[in-house]
């Protein structure tokens, strides 16, 4: 029981004073993000990243991944009460949330997005407590032949669980690759694609990239819909906490399968919370008893959405400190923190930074206790956020967008690149050309050249390497699967009806 | 919508020529040290090449399909909206080189407030002179993260 003995000792750090406000910091933070409709988790966490460069580097997770849970738990709140989503994740809670609202049990429905939620994110970080150190043991075994299987895995997961076309897909992440590709090559150290500009010598942020891409781009997408917020006034009392204490057992199954389901799509890279809430809601209403009563108010399908999409959060930090790899676009972001703060992600944080590991996992056990804590006693506070006019909101957000990008690297040209990414983002929307591939190819670009190139130089150029060594094989013949799975799944949704819950799956962030 | 989805394909095409162009100027081969810099921008920018045919080719085919009167990518109800957000967001950015973070937050967050909001003076004064106060305080102060002031770096004291 090596781990439980690291536990505490990280328990030790994320209990310190200091780190625990700086967990209930960025989970309050967290929640304003969520319940906000124009700014999602990935945007939001880029935007506060500037924040931590005075922080020490275990404070620094904390406060991120602090962020992350409190954008969990916040989006809810603006589902469930206003019918809009405060955020990607929280699109399905709408469906059965709001319902509940408009029928007076607005409290019941915000306890039942609440509590499961909160015991799926337990349980899964348990999971992720004692599936962490093994997993990254064996990855430390990696050579770079396994390092860019691995690699080729996360991405061939967009094209196979992905719901998008597989040809958009893996355009935009070639246009990930090619943007990190811009700079100088890290192997020889010619610049490339800079087309003789200095400016450009020092390539593209990652950072500014997904501010742009996600951030500005979704605001321009809600400038189309003119939101307006009406919502239902709500506050949970103690019997509504209660009344979902008491149905939580009876609707354990779906719990159960939304919290395993949830861990498992967020521990895929790339695929996040979002697609983990439509599936897990769809298979709830696909086994329920009463299917017919989903959409008109039933706890269990915000019990189902809610339980996947915490789940779902804390499983995608799995790949990201045992392989480098983030599991969602917010990790992506988390990822790309660790570079500036001059670690190494990967499986060498658990030989060489036990008290960072540690420290995060442990304040992942407080960080959703404070979340849950701080949004049943004070959803009227988090609501009343969503009273600020339009016309300052929207402004406000561009300037903190605006200050994130810049801050990274301290240089204009950031920012001006903040509305280029903003009309990029809002042209691949419309399009449905997925953005996750991108910023995760943008954030994991060099990693996966340098291993491609390794590899070939160890193999002197054959491509046999990825097929000769017997964890590069298996990684690879996985590869090939998902990528051809886009052509299979016609002959298999023949067989089974269950992928059909995929389709419910428009938008692929989270 | 099938206009939008061709000319993104052909500007996806047009980028994976770029960097096609610029891998063979690099060298995609073997060279000395592995695979030359060219190598990896090379293949990707080939896949990106085949995947936007493949994109631009369903796009060209789709109208056809689907019959009925073509949808478009931004009605001009729509785009009205999203311009009163996009121009003065571009105008806002290029204003920071100018005159400084500070001042061109505080002028596009008066104009916004005042023009598209239509709130009274008294509010859009206060929220523009508190905001690059609080941010002031916040990241020059506290968090240690300049910003930048534009024509005004040289005068001020900090």
């Amino acid at each position: 029981m090596e781990a439980l003995a690291n536990l505490l000792h990280g328990f030790t750090i994320a209990i310190s004073p200091y780190n625990l406000i700086i967990a209930a910091f960025g989970v309050f933070l967290g929640v304003i993000i969520g319940v906000l409709p124009g700014l999602g988790g990935t945007s939001g966490v880029a935007i506060l990243l500037p924040l931590t460069f005075t922080m020490p580097t275990t404070s620094a997770i904390v406060f991120l991944s602090c962020i992350y849970w409190g954008a969990l738990f916040g989006g809810a709140i603006t589902s469930i009460l206003f019918n809009i989503p405060g955020e990607p994740w929280s699109v399905a809670t709408m469906f059965d949330g709001h319902p509940m609202a408009r029928q007076g049990k607005a409290g019941q429905a915000l306890a039942s997005a609440f509590i499961p939620g909160f015991f799926a994110a337990l349980i899964s970080v348990l999971l992720f407590t004692f599936f962490a150190p093994p997993l990254a043991e064996l990855a430390l075994k990696f050579g770079p032949a396994e390092n860019f299987a691995v690699l080729t895995l996360a991405f061939s997961t967009f094209t196979g669980l992905g719901a998008g076309s597989p040809a958009k897909t893996i355009a935009s992440a070639c246009v990930g690759f090619l943007l990190a590709a811009v700079g100088l090559d890290i192997v020889t150290g010619k610049p490339r694609l800079t087309f003789g500009s200095i400016e450009m010598l020092s390539g593209f942020s990652f950072i500014t990239a997904s501010i742009g891409l996600f951030g500005i781009g979704e605001i321009l997408l809600a400038a189309e819909e003119a939101l307006e917020f009406k919502g239902v006034q709500g506050k949970i009392g103690l019997r509504d906490i209660w009344v979902v204490v008491r149905i939580l057992p009876r609707n354990l199954l779906t719990f159960i399968t939304g919290t395993i389901l949830g861990f498992w799509i967020g521990v895929m890279p790339g695929t996040g919370a979002t697609p983990a809430s439509f599936m897990s809601y769809g298979m709830a209403k696909q086994y329920s008893k009463h299917p017919e009563k989903f959409g008109t108010g039933v706890p269990e399908g915000v019990m189902a959405t809610e339980s996947a999409a915490h789940a779902a959060g804390i499983g995608a930090l799995l790949p990201l400190v045992t392989l480098g790899i983030p599991g969602s676009p917010t990790a992506a972001v988390i990822l790309g923190g660790l570079y500036i703060w001059g670690l190494q992600p990967g499986p060498t944080l658990f030989t060489q930074q036990k008290d960072f590991v540690w420290g995060l996992i442990a304040s992942m056990y407080i960080g959703n206790v404070i979340g849950v804590l701080f949004c049943l006693s004070m959803v009227p506070l988090f609501a009343a956020i969503l009273k600020t006019p339009y016309a300052i909101l929207t402004p406000l957000i561009i300037l903190l967008s605006s200050i994130g990008a810049y801050a990274v690297h301290n240089t204009t040209l950031d920012i001006w690149l903040l509305p280029v990414y903003g009309l990029i983002g809002y042209v691949f929307k419309k399009l449905k050309y997925p953005l996750a591939p991108l910023v995760i190819a943008l954030v994991l670009g060099d990693m996966t050249e340098e291993a491609l190139r390794q590899s070939l130089i160890l193999s002197g150029g054959s491509l046999a390497i990825f097929f000769t060594r017997p964890i590069a094989a298996g990684f690879m013949i996985l590869t090939i699967f998902l990528f051809l799975l886009p052509a299979i799944r016609p002959l298999a949704r023949r067989v089974g009806r269950t992928f059909k819950v995929e389709e419910g799956e428009k938008a692929a962030e989270g | 919508m099938k206009r939008a989805e061709i000319i993104c394909a052909l500007a996806l095409v047009a980028v994976a020529g770029i960097g096609v162009a610029e891998a063979v100027r690099l060298g995609f081969g073997w060279g000395p040290s592995g695979p030359r810099a060219g190598f990896f921008p090379f293949w990707l920018s080939l896949i990106l090449g085949l995947c936007s045919l493949t994109n631009l080719g369903k796009a060209i085919r789709m109208s056809a399909a689907t019959g009925g009167p073509p949808k478009p990518f931004v009605s001009r109800k729509l785009l009205k909206p999203v311009l009163a957000v996009f121009l003065p967001m571009t105008a806002a950015v290029l204003l920071f080189e100018v005159v400084g973070f500070y001042l061109a937050a505080a002028l596009y967050l008066a104009f916004y407030m005042r023009w598209m909001g239509r709130h009274s003076w008294p509010a859009v004064l206060a929220v523009g002179i508190l905001f690059p106060v609080a941010t002031f305080l916040i990241l020059e102060r506290w968090f240690l993260i300049p910003l930048p002031k534009g024509l005004f770096e040289k005068y001020l004291p900090f």
